[in-house]
Protein backbone atom coordinates (compact mmCIF):
# COMPACT_ATOMS: atom_id res chain seq x y z
CA UNK A 1 0.00 0.00 0.00
CA UNK A 2 2.69 2.47 1.05
CA UNK A 3 6.36 2.07 0.31
CA UNK A 4 9.06 4.47 1.37
CA UNK A 5 12.50 4.28 -0.26
CA UNK A 6 15.43 5.98 1.50
CA UNK A 7 13.41 9.07 2.34
CA UNK A 8 15.32 12.09 3.61
CA UNK A 9 13.60 15.43 4.14
CA UNK A 10 14.90 18.75 5.36
CA UNK A 11 12.49 21.63 5.98
CA UNK A 12 13.24 24.84 4.14
CA UNK A 13 15.30 27.06 6.41
CA UNK A 14 16.40 24.40 8.89
CA UNK A 15 19.95 23.09 9.09
CA UNK A 16 19.34 19.41 9.66
CA UNK A 17 17.08 16.86 8.02
CA UNK A 18 13.96 16.08 10.06
CA UNK A 19 13.89 12.51 8.73
CA UNK A 20 16.92 10.63 7.47
CA UNK A 21 17.16 7.68 5.11
CA UNK A 22 13.92 5.97 5.98
CA UNK A 23 12.89 2.79 4.20
CA UNK A 24 9.61 1.21 5.16
CA UNK A 25 6.79 -0.86 3.75
CA UNK A 26 3.26 -0.68 5.04
CA UNK A 27 1.05 -3.58 4.00
CA UNK A 28 -2.51 -3.23 2.81
CA UNK A 29 -4.90 -3.85 5.71
CA UNK A 30 -2.20 -3.58 8.35
CA UNK A 31 -2.27 -1.89 11.74
CA UNK A 32 0.99 -0.02 11.96
CA UNK A 33 2.31 1.85 14.99
CA UNK A 34 5.03 4.48 15.03
CA UNK A 35 6.70 5.48 18.27
CA UNK A 36 9.65 7.62 19.28
CA UNK A 37 10.72 10.45 21.58
CA UNK A 38 9.75 14.11 20.93
CA UNK A 39 11.38 15.59 17.85
CA UNK A 40 12.14 12.17 16.38
CA UNK A 41 10.52 13.14 13.09
CA UNK A 42 7.29 11.18 13.48
CA UNK A 43 5.05 14.01 12.36
CA UNK A 44 7.34 14.77 9.43
CA UNK A 45 7.17 11.12 8.32
CA UNK A 46 3.39 11.22 8.59
CA UNK A 47 3.29 14.39 6.51
CA UNK A 48 5.38 12.66 3.87
CA UNK A 49 2.97 9.70 3.77
CA UNK A 50 0.05 11.88 2.72
CA UNK A 51 1.94 14.26 0.47
CA UNK A 52 1.75 17.33 2.71
CA UNK A 53 5.52 17.00 2.62
CA UNK A 54 6.72 18.17 0.08
CA UNK A 55 3.58 19.78 -1.38
CA UNK A 56 2.67 22.08 1.50
CA UNK A 57 5.84 22.10 3.60
CA UNK A 58 8.64 22.80 1.15
CA UNK A 59 12.21 21.63 1.54
CA UNK A 60 14.83 19.20 0.22
CA UNK A 61 13.24 15.87 -0.54
CA UNK A 62 15.34 12.80 -1.38
CA UNK A 63 14.19 9.26 -2.01
CA UNK A 64 10.63 8.35 -2.82
CA UNK A 65 7.26 7.67 -1.24
CA UNK A 66 4.75 5.60 -3.19
CA UNK A 67 1.13 5.45 -2.09
CA UNK A 68 -1.28 3.11 -3.87
CA UNK A 69 1.16 3.15 -6.84
CA UNK A 70 1.24 6.97 -6.96
CA UNK A 71 4.57 8.70 -6.46
CA UNK A 72 3.77 11.44 -3.94
CA UNK A 73 6.09 13.98 -5.55
CA UNK A 74 4.59 13.64 -9.02
CA UNK A 75 0.96 13.32 -7.96
CA UNK A 76 -1.36 16.05 -6.79
CA UNK A 77 -1.64 16.38 -3.02
CA UNK A 78 -5.42 16.12 -3.14
CA UNK A 79 -5.19 12.78 -4.97
CA UNK A 80 -2.88 11.37 -2.33
CA UNK A 81 -4.95 12.73 0.54
CA UNK A 82 -8.01 10.92 -0.77
CA UNK A 83 -6.19 7.63 -0.31
CA UNK A 84 -4.41 8.52 2.92
CA UNK A 85 -6.68 10.43 5.30
CA UNK A 86 -4.73 12.15 8.05
CA UNK A 87 -5.88 13.18 11.52
CA UNK A 88 -3.49 15.87 12.69
CA UNK A 89 -1.61 16.17 15.97
CA UNK A 90 -3.21 19.52 16.77
CA UNK A 91 -6.92 18.81 16.47
CA UNK A 92 -7.81 22.43 17.28
CA UNK A 93 -6.23 23.73 14.12
CA UNK A 94 -7.63 20.92 12.01
CA UNK A 95 -11.26 21.66 12.83
CA UNK A 96 -12.60 24.28 10.45
CA UNK A 97 -16.27 24.58 11.27
CA UNK A 98 -18.14 25.51 14.40
CA UNK A 99 -20.73 22.73 14.20
CA UNK A 100 -20.01 18.99 13.96
CA UNK A 101 -22.17 18.39 10.88
CA UNK A 102 -20.40 21.11 8.91
CA UNK A 103 -17.03 19.70 9.83
CA UNK A 104 -17.99 16.40 8.22
CA UNK A 105 -19.45 18.17 5.21
CA UNK A 106 -16.32 20.16 4.47
CA UNK A 107 -14.19 17.38 2.98
CA UNK A 108 -17.16 15.69 1.32
CA UNK A 109 -18.13 18.90 -0.43
CA UNK A 110 -14.60 19.70 -1.52
CA UNK A 111 -13.93 16.29 -3.00
CA UNK A 112 -17.13 16.60 -4.98
CA UNK A 113 -18.92 13.62 -3.48
CA UNK A 114 -22.34 13.52 -5.20
CA UNK A 115 -24.85 15.29 -3.00
CA UNK A 116 -27.19 12.29 -2.84
CA UNK A 117 -24.36 10.22 -1.38
CA UNK A 118 -23.37 12.74 1.28
CA UNK A 119 -26.11 11.95 3.79
CA UNK A 120 -25.23 8.25 3.77
CA UNK A 121 -21.53 8.93 4.23
CA UNK A 122 -22.16 11.26 7.15
CA UNK A 123 -24.37 8.67 8.81
CA UNK A 124 -21.68 6.05 8.29
CA UNK A 125 -18.93 8.17 9.80
CA UNK A 126 -20.98 9.36 12.77
CA UNK A 127 -22.22 5.86 13.51
CA UNK A 128 -18.86 4.11 13.28
CA UNK A 129 -17.23 6.69 15.52
CA UNK A 130 -20.23 6.57 17.85
CA UNK A 131 -21.07 10.27 17.88
CA UNK A 132 -24.49 10.31 16.20
CA UNK A 133 -25.84 12.31 19.11
CA UNK A 134 -23.27 15.07 18.59
CA UNK A 135 -24.24 15.83 14.99
CA UNK A 136 -25.80 19.26 15.64
CA UNK A 137 -23.61 20.30 18.57
CA UNK A 138 -21.17 23.20 18.37
CA UNK A 139 -17.49 22.27 18.48
CA UNK A 140 -16.93 24.71 21.33
CA UNK A 141 -19.25 22.69 23.56
CA UNK A 142 -17.34 19.40 23.09
CA UNK A 143 -14.69 17.79 25.27
CA UNK A 144 -11.21 16.99 23.96
CA UNK A 145 -12.09 13.35 23.39
CA UNK A 146 -15.25 14.25 21.52
CA UNK A 147 -13.34 16.68 19.30
CA UNK A 148 -10.85 13.95 18.52
CA UNK A 149 -13.70 11.71 17.43
CA UNK A 150 -15.17 14.45 15.27
CA UNK A 151 -11.80 14.86 13.56
CA UNK A 152 -11.63 11.10 12.94
CA UNK A 153 -15.21 11.03 11.65
CA UNK A 154 -14.55 13.90 9.26
CA UNK A 155 -11.67 11.94 7.76
CA UNK A 156 -13.32 8.51 7.53
CA UNK A 157 -16.36 10.08 5.87
CA UNK A 158 -14.04 10.43 2.89
CA UNK A 159 -13.53 6.63 2.93
CA UNK A 160 -9.74 6.65 2.69
CA UNK A 161 -7.89 3.37 2.20
CA UNK A 162 -5.36 4.38 4.82
CA UNK A 163 -6.15 6.23 8.04
CA UNK A 164 -3.14 8.07 9.41
CA UNK A 165 -3.33 9.50 12.93
CA UNK A 166 -0.74 11.69 14.62
CA UNK A 167 -0.88 11.16 18.39
CA UNK A 168 -4.66 10.84 18.53
CA UNK A 169 -4.65 10.22 22.28
CA UNK A 170 -2.17 12.94 23.19
CA UNK A 171 -4.65 14.87 25.30
CA UNK A 172 -6.99 12.09 26.33
CA UNK A 173 -7.39 10.18 29.57
CA UNK A 174 -6.62 6.42 29.57
CA UNK A 175 -10.28 5.48 29.18
CA UNK A 176 -10.89 7.62 26.09
CA UNK A 177 -7.52 6.56 24.66
CA UNK A 178 -8.57 2.91 24.74
CA UNK A 179 -11.87 3.85 23.15
CA UNK A 180 -10.10 5.52 20.25
CA UNK A 181 -7.91 2.48 19.71
CA UNK A 182 -10.93 0.20 19.93
CA UNK A 183 -12.49 2.30 17.20
CA UNK A 184 -9.36 2.00 15.04
CA UNK A 185 -9.41 -1.75 15.52
CA UNK A 186 -13.02 -1.92 14.32
CA UNK A 187 -12.25 0.18 11.25
CA UNK A 188 -9.29 -2.04 10.52
CA UNK A 189 -11.07 -5.36 10.93
CA UNK A 190 -14.54 -4.50 9.66
CA UNK A 191 -13.65 -2.32 6.69
CA UNK A 192 -10.06 -3.33 5.99
CA UNK A 193 -8.83 0.24 6.38
CA UNK A 194 -5.06 0.31 6.83
CA UNK A 195 -4.23 2.06 10.10
CA UNK A 196 -1.01 3.98 10.67
CA UNK A 197 -0.89 5.54 14.11
CA UNK A 198 1.76 7.61 15.84
CA UNK A 199 1.44 7.06 19.56
CA UNK A 200 3.45 7.61 22.73
CA UNK A 201 1.55 5.10 24.85
CA UNK A 202 3.38 1.89 24.13
CA UNK A 203 0.93 -0.25 26.08
CA UNK A 204 -1.80 0.66 23.61
CA UNK A 205 0.42 0.10 20.60
CA UNK A 206 1.69 -3.26 21.78
CA UNK A 207 -1.85 -4.39 22.35
CA UNK A 208 -3.51 -3.13 19.17
CA UNK A 209 -0.81 -2.74 16.51
CA UNK A 210 0.51 -5.61 14.46
CA UNK A 211 3.69 -3.91 13.39
CA UNK A 212 5.77 -1.28 15.10
CA UNK A 213 8.36 1.22 13.91
CA UNK A 214 10.61 3.02 16.38
CA UNK A 215 12.08 6.37 15.35
CA UNK A 216 14.85 8.30 17.01
CA UNK A 217 16.63 11.46 15.95
CA UNK A 218 15.08 11.42 12.48
CA UNK A 219 16.14 7.85 11.70
CA UNK A 220 14.37 4.53 11.81
CA UNK A 221 15.70 2.78 14.91
CA UNK A 222 14.02 -0.52 14.15
CA UNK A 223 10.78 -1.90 12.81
CA UNK A 224 8.96 -5.18 12.51
CA UNK A 225 6.22 -7.22 14.15
CA UNK A 226 5.38 -5.94 17.62
CA UNK A 227 6.86 -8.94 19.42
CA UNK A 228 10.13 -8.66 17.55
CA UNK A 229 10.47 -4.99 18.40
CA UNK A 230 9.60 -5.48 22.06
CA UNK A 231 12.38 -8.02 22.42
CA UNK A 232 14.73 -5.06 22.32
CA UNK A 233 13.17 -3.45 25.39
CA UNK A 234 16.57 -2.60 26.86
CA UNK A 235 17.70 -0.64 23.79
CA UNK A 236 14.35 1.09 23.49
CA UNK A 237 14.64 2.38 27.06
CA UNK A 238 18.00 3.86 26.12
CA UNK A 239 16.60 6.02 23.34
CA UNK A 240 13.77 7.18 25.59
CA UNK A 241 10.92 4.85 24.69
CA UNK A 242 9.39 3.35 27.79
CA UNK A 243 8.52 -0.27 27.37
CA UNK A 244 5.48 -1.83 28.99
CA UNK A 245 6.32 -3.26 32.39
CA UNK A 246 5.11 -6.66 31.24
CA UNK A 247 7.79 -6.56 28.52
CA UNK A 248 10.57 -5.93 31.06
CA UNK A 249 9.12 -8.60 33.31
CA UNK A 250 9.13 -11.06 30.43
CA UNK A 251 12.73 -10.22 29.59
CA UNK A 252 13.87 -10.73 33.15
CA UNK A 253 12.04 -14.05 33.47
CA UNK A 254 13.44 -15.12 30.13
CA UNK A 255 16.97 -14.30 31.21
CA UNK A 256 16.53 -16.35 34.37
CA UNK A 257 15.42 -19.20 32.15
CA UNK A 258 11.95 -19.29 33.65
CA UNK A 259 10.11 -18.25 30.54
CA UNK A 260 10.44 -19.60 27.02
CA UNK A 261 9.25 -16.57 25.04
CA UNK A 262 11.10 -13.33 25.67
CA UNK A 263 8.00 -11.18 25.04
CA UNK A 264 4.65 -10.73 26.73
CA UNK A 265 2.53 -7.96 25.28
CA UNK A 266 -0.32 -7.49 27.70
CA UNK A 267 -1.39 -8.04 31.25
CA UNK A 268 -3.50 -11.11 30.40
CA UNK A 269 -0.55 -12.89 28.85
CA UNK A 270 1.66 -11.96 31.77
CA UNK A 271 -0.89 -13.20 34.28
CA UNK A 272 -1.21 -16.53 32.50
CA UNK A 273 2.57 -16.92 32.34
CA UNK A 274 3.07 -16.09 36.01
CA UNK A 275 0.27 -18.44 37.06
CA UNK A 276 1.90 -21.24 35.10
CA UNK A 277 5.23 -20.52 36.78
CA UNK A 278 3.76 -20.58 40.27
CA UNK A 279 1.76 -23.75 39.89
CA UNK B 1 -14.89 38.64 26.13
CA UNK B 2 -13.88 35.31 24.59
CA UNK B 3 -17.37 33.90 24.25
CA UNK B 4 -18.36 37.06 22.41
CA UNK B 5 -17.11 35.53 19.19
CA UNK B 6 -18.46 32.09 19.90
CA UNK B 7 -21.39 30.87 17.88
CA UNK B 8 -24.68 30.67 19.75
CA UNK B 9 -27.01 28.05 18.28
CA UNK B 10 -30.75 28.60 18.06
CA UNK B 11 -33.68 28.78 15.70
CA UNK B 12 -34.78 32.39 16.07
CA UNK B 13 -35.98 34.61 13.23
CA UNK B 14 -32.47 35.98 12.93
CA UNK B 15 -30.97 32.47 12.70
CA UNK B 16 -33.35 31.80 9.81
CA UNK B 17 -32.16 34.78 7.79
CA UNK B 18 -29.64 34.31 5.04
CA UNK B 19 -26.16 34.94 6.50
CA UNK B 20 -25.64 37.75 4.03
CA UNK B 21 -28.88 39.41 5.08
CA UNK B 22 -27.70 39.37 8.68
CA UNK B 23 -24.53 41.18 7.75
CA UNK B 24 -26.53 43.60 5.61
CA UNK B 25 -28.76 44.29 8.60
CA UNK B 26 -25.75 45.12 10.75
CA UNK B 27 -24.26 47.36 8.09
CA UNK B 28 -27.56 49.14 7.55
CA UNK B 29 -27.84 49.96 11.26
CA UNK B 30 -24.31 51.37 11.24
CA UNK B 31 -25.01 53.42 8.14
CA UNK B 32 -28.24 54.78 9.60
CA UNK B 33 -26.39 55.78 12.76
CA UNK B 34 -23.88 57.84 10.83
CA UNK B 35 -26.41 59.40 8.48
CA UNK B 36 -28.93 60.41 11.12
CA UNK B 37 -28.52 63.65 13.04
CA UNK B 38 -31.57 63.31 15.25
CA UNK B 39 -31.03 62.47 18.89
CA UNK B 40 -34.36 60.67 19.29
CA UNK B 41 -33.82 58.66 16.15
CA UNK B 42 -30.42 57.59 17.46
CA UNK B 43 -31.98 56.49 20.74
CA UNK B 44 -34.49 54.56 18.64
CA UNK B 45 -31.67 52.87 16.73
CA UNK B 46 -30.01 51.82 19.97
CA UNK B 47 -33.31 50.28 21.03
CA UNK B 48 -33.40 48.54 17.66
CA UNK B 49 -29.94 47.07 18.40
CA UNK B 50 -31.27 45.68 21.64
CA UNK B 51 -34.37 44.38 19.86
CA UNK B 52 -32.08 42.52 17.44
CA UNK B 53 -30.32 40.95 20.40
CA UNK B 54 -33.67 39.95 21.88
CA UNK B 55 -34.92 38.49 18.58
CA UNK B 56 -31.71 36.52 18.09
CA UNK B 57 -31.91 35.14 21.61
CA UNK B 58 -28.64 36.74 22.67
CA UNK B 59 -29.97 39.63 24.74
CA UNK B 60 -27.48 38.87 27.50
CA UNK B 61 -24.66 39.25 25.02
CA UNK B 62 -26.09 42.56 23.81
CA UNK B 63 -26.21 43.83 27.40
CA UNK B 64 -22.66 42.79 28.14
CA UNK B 65 -21.51 44.50 24.93
CA UNK B 66 -23.28 47.65 26.05
CA UNK B 67 -21.61 47.40 29.45
CA UNK B 68 -18.22 46.90 27.80
CA UNK B 69 -18.72 50.05 25.73
CA UNK B 70 -19.77 52.11 28.74
CA UNK B 71 -16.26 53.06 29.90
CA UNK B 72 -15.04 54.38 26.58
CA UNK B 73 -18.43 56.08 26.08
CA UNK B 74 -18.12 58.04 29.30
CA UNK B 75 -14.61 59.08 28.33
CA UNK B 76 -15.77 60.24 24.90
CA UNK B 77 -18.75 62.03 26.41
CA UNK B 78 -16.62 64.06 28.81
CA UNK B 79 -14.14 64.90 26.09
CA UNK B 80 -16.92 66.18 23.85
CA UNK B 81 -18.68 68.37 26.43
CA UNK B 82 -15.38 69.95 27.38
CA UNK B 83 -14.38 70.84 23.84
CA UNK B 84 -17.59 72.01 22.22
CA UNK B 85 -17.86 75.79 22.60
CA UNK B 86 -21.01 76.54 20.62
CA UNK B 87 -24.48 77.04 22.11
CA UNK B 88 -25.78 78.45 25.37
CA UNK B 89 -23.89 77.78 28.51
CA UNK B 90 -25.66 75.39 30.89
CA UNK B 91 -23.14 75.51 33.71
CA UNK B 92 -19.40 76.15 33.97
CA UNK B 93 -18.01 75.70 30.42
CA UNK B 94 -20.59 73.18 29.38
CA UNK B 95 -23.04 74.16 26.66
CA UNK B 96 -26.37 72.69 25.64
CA UNK B 97 -25.10 71.98 22.13
CA UNK B 98 -22.06 70.31 23.60
CA UNK B 99 -24.26 67.98 25.59
CA UNK B 100 -26.36 67.07 22.58
CA UNK B 101 -23.35 66.52 20.34
CA UNK B 102 -21.64 64.40 22.97
CA UNK B 103 -24.74 62.29 23.38
CA UNK B 104 -24.92 61.78 19.62
CA UNK B 105 -21.29 60.71 19.33
CA UNK B 106 -21.66 58.22 22.15
CA UNK B 107 -24.91 56.85 20.78
CA UNK B 108 -23.40 56.42 17.32
CA UNK B 109 -20.46 54.54 18.76
CA UNK B 110 -22.74 52.16 20.63
CA UNK B 111 -25.16 51.67 17.75
CA UNK B 112 -22.37 50.95 15.30
CA UNK B 113 -20.44 48.50 17.48
CA UNK B 114 -23.21 46.27 18.70
CA UNK B 115 -25.03 44.83 15.66
CA UNK B 116 -22.03 43.39 13.82
CA UNK B 117 -20.86 41.61 16.97
CA UNK B 118 -24.39 40.31 17.58
CA UNK B 119 -24.81 39.04 14.04
CA UNK B 120 -21.43 37.30 14.14
CA UNK B 121 -22.49 35.66 17.39
CA UNK B 122 -25.49 34.00 15.74
CA UNK B 123 -23.82 33.26 12.41
CA UNK B 124 -21.64 30.26 11.81
CA UNK B 125 -18.48 31.44 10.16
CA UNK B 126 -18.61 28.56 7.70
CA UNK B 127 -22.16 29.52 6.71
CA UNK B 128 -21.02 33.06 6.12
CA UNK B 129 -18.16 31.84 3.94
CA UNK B 130 -20.41 29.46 2.01
CA UNK B 131 -22.98 32.18 1.42
CA UNK B 132 -20.32 34.64 0.32
CA UNK B 133 -19.08 32.09 -2.20
CA UNK B 134 -22.45 30.82 -3.41
CA UNK B 135 -24.54 33.97 -3.42
CA UNK B 136 -22.10 36.85 -3.61
CA UNK B 137 -19.67 34.95 -5.92
CA UNK B 138 -16.64 35.78 -3.77
CA UNK B 139 -13.69 33.47 -4.66
CA UNK B 140 -13.41 30.78 -1.98
CA UNK B 141 -9.78 31.63 -1.22
CA UNK B 142 -10.72 35.12 0.00
CA UNK B 143 -13.74 33.93 1.91
CA UNK B 144 -11.57 31.30 3.62
CA UNK B 145 -8.92 33.85 4.57
CA UNK B 146 -11.46 36.11 6.24
CA UNK B 147 -13.26 33.31 8.03
CA UNK B 148 -10.01 31.74 9.23
CA UNK B 149 -8.95 35.06 10.73
CA UNK B 150 -12.25 35.28 12.61
CA UNK B 151 -12.02 31.64 13.66
CA UNK B 152 -8.61 32.14 15.20
CA UNK B 153 -9.47 35.20 17.31
CA UNK B 154 -10.81 33.19 20.28
CA UNK B 155 -7.86 30.80 20.06
CA UNK B 156 -5.38 33.66 20.11
CA UNK B 157 -7.13 35.20 23.06
CA UNK B 158 -7.03 31.90 24.89
CA UNK B 159 -3.33 31.52 24.16
CA UNK B 160 -2.62 35.09 25.27
CA UNK B 161 -4.50 34.43 28.50
CA UNK B 162 -2.43 31.25 29.02
CA UNK B 163 0.83 33.10 28.50
CA UNK B 164 -0.23 35.90 30.83
CA UNK B 165 -1.26 33.42 33.48
CA UNK B 166 2.12 31.74 33.24
CA UNK B 167 3.84 35.12 33.60
CA UNK B 168 1.64 36.13 36.53
CA UNK B 169 2.61 32.90 38.24
CA UNK B 170 6.23 34.04 37.89
CA UNK B 171 5.46 37.32 39.61
CA UNK B 172 4.69 39.71 36.75
CA UNK B 173 1.91 42.02 37.92
CA UNK B 174 -0.50 42.31 35.04
CA UNK B 175 -3.25 43.56 37.27
CA UNK B 176 -1.67 46.99 37.48
CA UNK B 177 -4.02 49.96 37.16
CA UNK B 178 -1.61 51.78 34.85
CA UNK B 179 -2.75 51.02 31.31
CA UNK B 180 0.48 52.12 29.62
CA UNK B 181 2.54 49.99 31.94
CA UNK B 182 0.31 47.01 31.24
CA UNK B 183 0.73 47.41 27.50
CA UNK B 184 4.48 47.67 28.01
CA UNK B 185 4.46 44.35 29.83
CA UNK B 186 2.25 42.64 27.27
CA UNK B 187 4.19 43.63 24.16
CA UNK B 188 7.17 41.28 24.65
CA UNK B 189 4.68 38.42 25.01
CA UNK B 190 3.34 39.07 21.55
CA UNK B 191 6.47 37.66 19.96
CA UNK B 192 6.12 34.07 21.23
CA UNK B 193 2.40 34.34 20.56
CA UNK B 194 3.12 35.33 16.97
CA UNK B 195 5.59 32.48 16.48
CA UNK B 196 3.20 29.78 17.72
CA UNK B 197 0.38 31.43 15.80
CA UNK B 198 2.22 31.32 12.50
CA UNK B 199 2.99 27.61 12.93
CA UNK B 200 -0.57 26.86 13.93
CA UNK B 201 -2.06 28.81 11.07
CA UNK B 202 0.27 26.96 8.73
CA UNK B 203 -0.83 23.63 10.21
CA UNK B 204 -4.45 24.68 9.79
CA UNK B 205 -3.80 25.55 6.16
CA UNK B 206 -2.13 22.16 5.62
CA UNK B 207 -5.11 20.40 7.20
CA UNK B 208 -7.55 22.31 5.01
CA UNK B 209 -5.49 21.49 1.94
CA UNK B 210 -5.51 17.81 2.86
CA UNK B 211 -9.28 17.92 2.84
CA UNK B 212 -9.46 19.36 -0.62
CA UNK B 213 -9.40 23.10 0.00
CA UNK B 214 -8.21 23.75 -3.53
CA UNK B 215 -10.96 21.76 -5.18
CA UNK B 216 -13.73 23.77 -3.58
CA UNK B 217 -15.79 26.00 -5.81
CA UNK B 218 -19.15 27.69 -6.01
CA UNK B 219 -21.06 24.49 -6.64
CA UNK B 220 -19.42 22.46 -3.84
CA UNK B 221 -21.77 23.50 -1.03
CA UNK B 222 -24.24 20.87 0.14
CA UNK B 223 -26.32 23.37 2.06
CA UNK B 224 -28.00 26.01 -0.05
CA UNK B 225 -28.55 29.58 1.03
CA UNK B 226 -31.75 30.73 -0.67
CA UNK B 227 -33.50 33.99 0.12
CA UNK B 228 -36.88 33.71 1.86
CA UNK B 229 -39.66 36.16 2.49
CA UNK B 230 -38.12 37.01 5.86
CA UNK B 231 -34.97 38.11 4.03
CA UNK B 232 -37.10 40.40 1.90
CA UNK B 233 -38.65 41.74 5.06
CA UNK B 234 -35.22 42.35 6.56
CA UNK B 235 -34.07 44.17 3.45
CA UNK B 236 -37.16 46.38 3.68
CA UNK B 237 -36.35 47.08 7.31
CA UNK B 238 -32.82 48.05 6.29
CA UNK B 239 -34.13 50.42 3.64
CA UNK B 240 -36.61 51.92 6.10
CA UNK B 241 -33.87 52.43 8.71
CA UNK B 242 -31.68 54.35 6.28
CA UNK B 243 -34.56 56.25 4.75
CA UNK B 244 -35.69 57.23 8.25
CA UNK B 245 -32.20 58.45 9.04
CA UNK B 246 -32.11 60.63 5.95
CA UNK B 247 -35.59 62.11 6.41
CA UNK B 248 -35.78 62.68 10.17
N1 LIG C 1 7.18 23.30 9.88
C1 LIG C 1 8.45 23.07 10.25
N2 LIG C 1 9.44 23.86 9.80
C2 LIG C 1 10.72 23.64 10.15
N3 LIG C 1 11.12 22.65 10.96
C3 LIG C 1 10.18 21.82 11.46
C4 LIG C 1 8.79 21.99 11.12
N4 LIG C 1 8.08 21.02 11.74
C5 LIG C 1 8.98 20.29 12.43
N5 LIG C 1 10.24 20.74 12.27
C6 LIG C 1 11.47 20.19 12.86
O1 LIG C 1 11.64 18.84 12.42
C7 LIG C 1 12.10 18.02 13.48
C8 LIG C 1 11.19 16.82 13.66
O2 LIG C 1 9.93 17.28 14.10
P1 LIG C 1 8.61 16.40 14.13
O3 LIG C 1 7.50 17.33 14.39
O4 LIG C 1 8.55 15.59 12.89
O5 LIG C 1 8.88 15.47 15.37
P2 LIG C 1 7.87 14.55 16.21
O6 LIG C 1 8.52 13.24 16.35
O7 LIG C 1 6.52 14.61 15.61
O8 LIG C 1 7.84 15.26 17.61
P3 LIG C 1 6.65 15.38 18.68
O9 LIG C 1 6.61 14.12 19.44
O10 LIG C 1 7.06 16.55 19.51
O11 LIG C 1 5.38 15.66 17.90
C9 LIG C 1 12.18 18.90 14.72
O12 LIG C 1 13.52 19.25 14.91
C10 LIG C 1 11.34 20.11 14.36
O13 LIG C 1 11.84 21.27 14.97
MG1 LIG D 1 4.66 15.21 16.20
Amino acid sequence: MISIESLTFQYEGSTEPAVKDITLNIEDGGFFGIIGPAGAGKTTLARALCGIVPHHYKGDFYGSVTVDSMDTVDSKMTDICRVVGMVFQDVESQIISSVVEDELLYGLENYGIPHEEIEERMDFALREVGIEDLRYRTIASLSGGQRQKVAIASVIALRPKVLLLDEPTGELDPGSSRQVFGLLKTLNEKYGITIVVIEQKIMLLSEFAKELAVMSGGSMFCHGPVREVLKRARELEEIGVNCPRVASLAQNLHKEGLLKTPVLINVDEAEAAVRRLIS
Amino acid sequence: MKDLFQYTAGDSVIHKLNPLTRILLAVAVCAAAFVSDNLYYLVGLLCFDMLLGLLAGVFGKALSLLKGLLKISIFLFILQILFVRKGNRVFWIITDQGLILAAKVVLRLMIACIPLALMLAVTQISDLANALVQVAHVPYKYAFTVTTAIRFIPQFMEEMADIMEAQTARGVEFDTKNGLKKIGMMLPLCVPLLVTSVRRTDAAAAAAEARGFELRNRTSGYKKYPFHWCDLLAVLVCAALIAGAVII
